[in-house]
């Protein structure tokens, strides 16, 4: 499988801020690939590097084996772009500025135009001034896709999209990527990188801190548990691997590492279940983990 | 209401002193220069009796109505003045109207317990506050000039109440369209063709050469700035006008209030135009944007200077007419101007030519800027990430502001080719012709520095363009008058055109040359740059 972006290493300084500091991502053909991290931390100047529209400091970045800064008009013949806050022409209608944009990389399939259209719900009609930001979005996410491309690159693209919007730009992401496209995808909704992404690059403060897909992931992190149980609190809290836990009305709350959930169920099982509930560790934690350090301490027991 | 007027006034702490100071001093400096510049009642009756015989300075100034010092101020800068305070009373009204409706900031306030009318009506409390200040300021400045007080109180009413009477109208545009664009736009077109309906109707008037005055064609009887000349301050001092004025200031503003009353928040009586749903065929490249963009704008830019060109027939062909060329001070001023030495008529159009230079330069130099716009805004970035590179991208945006400046200098030239041929003396229509391509390299200049700066600065490259664009225009117009030295009136391209007819076209090629360079170097460096919003 090639590579269709490899990032190693890679600075980015405004004045004195490091906005990048030492990133590393690198990003299959085909896939969908999550840029997951909070407000400021790097992923829309790491975009911006790729497009060509910052230099880097130092490291290395490349798109289609290619220099960003070097080759960038060669690079941008293969790629469709959303940036996180669209701005439109004023004066241009919805409906022109996809055509200009579309035209501007070689014209858009009138057929995939028409039903964009429909799909996202837009009047092309309406001037840039009018729309609102999440139609101004729309506008931006049609004209991506109104052209194929071999990468699309979404920065936040749903953040101002309502849930029935999201659920039509996830069909499309894999439409594309059933056509063997890939998706660069950065965002700070959990969801839309849990249901779309095939792997996940977590940023903070500049710097990739986790890499990979999200089963590997839920090994680094905890399985929450809610039971009914004949096992008693203080029973439960001395089993290896297993963290906060509580009683809540008729139950037993409590989290365990991945690895000593065989454990835990041969014990509860031991004692009696009435009932349980077991969730999988959602993004949040993985975000908690990396960013809320507070959340993560341990009890000094 | 009050709350929301204290509000209000807050907002334009700054921007209303600076528009009433800026006006004030506008009529300050041209009393001041009609005291010095004509002399004594003989100097003001031959400039005024010149001007009853040449159209196009009536039209550009107004009506004379005697030769006192009051009266002449008065012909010359009404107009203009009524103009100014109309701007200022338009923005005023959309600032505090339609534009709070549309960025949703008037929501807020409809949402608390605020009548649904407090807001337009702390918005007319304001507009009479600020030309109540106005009408208290200018008439401190006309006495400051030494102007006798009744005629200096009805002028500066007179200013006032014109003012007073496009507030209402603007406010009335702002019930019309649904945007703050339209709504400044609607009333910016009632102000300008108010003043351009005086100025045919004073054009076509029938002079009165024994009183110095004028009976203005129909025309003017359509403008308020033309019922606000009929006042004849500082002669006649007719109030009559003033209360015509009112009345046309309480009737639109109360149509405005009852339309408010009566109509949702968002709405407006003329429905928003839909745009196209699909895009014209042209527009397919960065340059046709950047031709898009810049549109509107040039066309604006060529009509005035249009009329300019037109205009300067009949100047030309009255001053070189008349006995003004024997004031040797105005000979100086106007061979100053145009670089030149040759007789009167003949400086003439050098010198206006380099003024149609300016603002041709003026128009370029703003295509070039909408440059920034489109970064800072980060709509370069969308363009800039499809396979357009950025060369061509800013080159594009070049020249654009380099045909803005061919454009506008060959408008005025044919125009005043026209405006010549009608009088018979197209000789001086075809060296009008060329004297304003002439100005062609130096104009360009600008344009290809306000690029490189683009390129090389962009957050200060707004400020520092128009900044090195206005001290290359001073210098190279108002050098010579001002005493500087020749070689450092040549720093500025426009102090380097030749006079027509000249066979010393070095410099020119120079600059030409120059300009060229200046396009490229902005090309090679914009690469070199992170975009920054």
């Amino acid at each position: 499988m090639t590579t269709v972006i490899e990032v190693q290493d890679l600075v980015k300084t405004f004045g004195r801020t490091r906005a990048l500091d030492g990133l590393d991502l690198s990003v299959d053909e085909g896939e969908v690939h999550g840029f997951l991290g909070p407000n400021g931390s790097g992923k829309s100047t790491t975009i911006r590097v790729l497009l060509g529209m910052l230099r880097r400091r130092s490291g290395h970045a490349t798109v289609f084996g290619r220099d960003p800064w070097r080759d960038a008009v060669t690079i941008h013949r293969d790629v469709a772009y959303v940036p996180g806050d669209v701005s439109l022409w004023p004066n241009l209608s919805g409906g022109e500025t996809i055509d200009f944009l579309t035209r501007l990389r070689g014209g858009a399939d009138a057929g995939l135009r028409a039903s964009l259209l429909k799909d996202f719900d837009l009047d092309p009609k309406k001037k840039g001034r009018s729309y609102s930001k999440g139609n101004r979005q729309k506008v931006a996410l049609v004209a991506a896709f109104a052209r194929p491309a071999r990468l699309y690159i979404f920065d936040e693209p749903t953040s101002g999209l309502d849930p029935v919007m999201e659920s039509v730009f996830r069909a499309h992401v894999e439409r594309v990527q059933q056509g063997g496209a890939t998706v660069l995808l950065s965002s700070h909704i959990l969801s839309e990188v849990e249901q779309l992404c095939d792997r996940v690059t977590i940023v903070r403060a500049g710097k990739a801190v986790e890499t990979g897909t999200l089963r590997e992931m839920r090994h680094l992190t905890r399985t929450s548990f809610r039971v009914a149980t004949g096992a008693r609190l203080a029973d439960v809290q001395k089993l290896a691997g297993v963290h906060d836990a509580r009683a809540e009305a008729d139950a037993l709350v409590f989290d365990a590492d991945t690895t000593a959930v065989n454990d835990v169920l041969a014990a509860l099982t031991k004692a009696g279940v009435s009932s349980l509930t077991v969730s999988p560790p959602s993004l949040e934690d993985l975000f908690l983990r990396h960013y809320g350090d507070t959340i993560d301490a341990e009890p000094a027991a | 209401m009050v709350r929301i007027l204290l509000q209000q006034i807050r907002r334009d702490r700054l921007t209303l002193p600076i528009w009433i100071l800026g006006t004030v001093a506008l009529l300050a400096v041209s009393a001041t220069a009609v005291a010095t510049e004509f002399g004594d009642a003989d100097g003001r009756r031959t400039v005024l009796s010149l001007a009853l015989a040449t159209p196009a300075l009536l039209a550009l100034r107004g009506i004379p109505n005697g030769d006192s010092l009051g009266s002449t101020v008065h012909f010359q800068s009404f107009a203009f003045l009524a103009v100014t305070i109309g701007l200022m009373n338009t923005f005023l009204a959309t600032r505090h109207g339609r534009a709070d409706e549309e960025k949703g900031r008037r929501e807020l306030v409809a949402a608390t317990p605020a009548f649904r009318l407090s807001p337009p009506i702390a918005t007319l409390l304001l507009g009479l506050i600020a030309n109540g200040l106005f009408v208290v300021v200018a008439k401190a400045g006309y006495e400051a000039a030494g102007l006798d007080a009744s005629g200096a109180l009805l002028s500066a009413v007179a200013l006032g109440v014109t003012g007073l009477a496009f507030l209402g109208i603007s406010m009335l545009a702002g019930e019309l369209t649904a945007t703050s664009r339209g709504a400044n736009g609607i009333g910016v077109v009632v102000v300008l063709a108010s003043y351009a309906f005086r100025a045919a109707g004073d054009a076509l008037g029938t002079p009165d050469i024994a009183k110095l005055t004028l009976q203005p064609a129909w025309p003017s009887w359509l403008s308020p700035i033309g019922w606000g000349q009929q006042t004849l301050a500082f002669t006649d001092d007719n109030w009559a006008p003033v209360a015509w004025i009112a009345v046309l200031a309480v009737v639109t503003a109360t149509v405005a209030l009852i339309v408010h009353s009566r109509r949702e928040l968002g709405a407006s009586l003329l429905p928003e135009r839909a745009g196209r749903a699909t895009a014209r065929a042209a527009l397919r490249s960065p340059f046709a944007l950047a031709w898009w963009l810049q549109s509107s704008a040039l066309l604006a830019w060529t009509v005035g200077s249009a009329l300019l060109g037109v205009a300067l027939g009949s100047l030309v062909t009255a001053i070189s007419g008349s006995d003004l060329g024997d004031t040797p001070a105005v000979a100086q001023i106007l061979q100053s101007l145009g670089h030149t030495q040759g007789d009167l008529g003949r400086a003439l159009i050098p010198a206006l030519m380099t003024m149609v230079g300016v603002l041709a330069a003026a128009a370029g130099v703003q295509a070039v800027l909408r440059m920034r716009d489109e970064e800072s805004d980060g709509r370069a970035e969308t363009v800039l990430t499809t396979p357009h590179s950025r060369a061509v991208w800013l080159l594009s945006f070049t020249a654009v502001g380099a045909a803005s400046v061919v454009v506008v200098l060959l408008a005025t030239g044919l125009a005043a080719v026209a405006g010549f041929a009608a009088l018979g003396e197209a000789d001086d229509g075809w060296l009008s012709l060329g004297q304003g391509l002439a100005q062609g390299p130096a104009a360009l200049t600008f344009v290809g520095l306000a690029a490189v700066l683009m390129a090389l600065l962009p957050r200060a490259a707004v400020a520092l363009s128009w900044g090195i664009f206005a001290v290359g225009v001073g210098i190279g117009l108002f050098g010579g008058l001002l005493g500087l030295d020749d070689d450092v009136q040549k720093i500025s391209p426009f102090a380097n055109v030749p006079a027509l007819p000249s066979d010393d076209w070095v410099p020119t090629i120079l600059i030409g040359a120059i300009a060229l360079v200046l396009g490229a170097i902005a090309a090679l460096l914009f690469r070199r740059r992170d975009l920054v919003t």
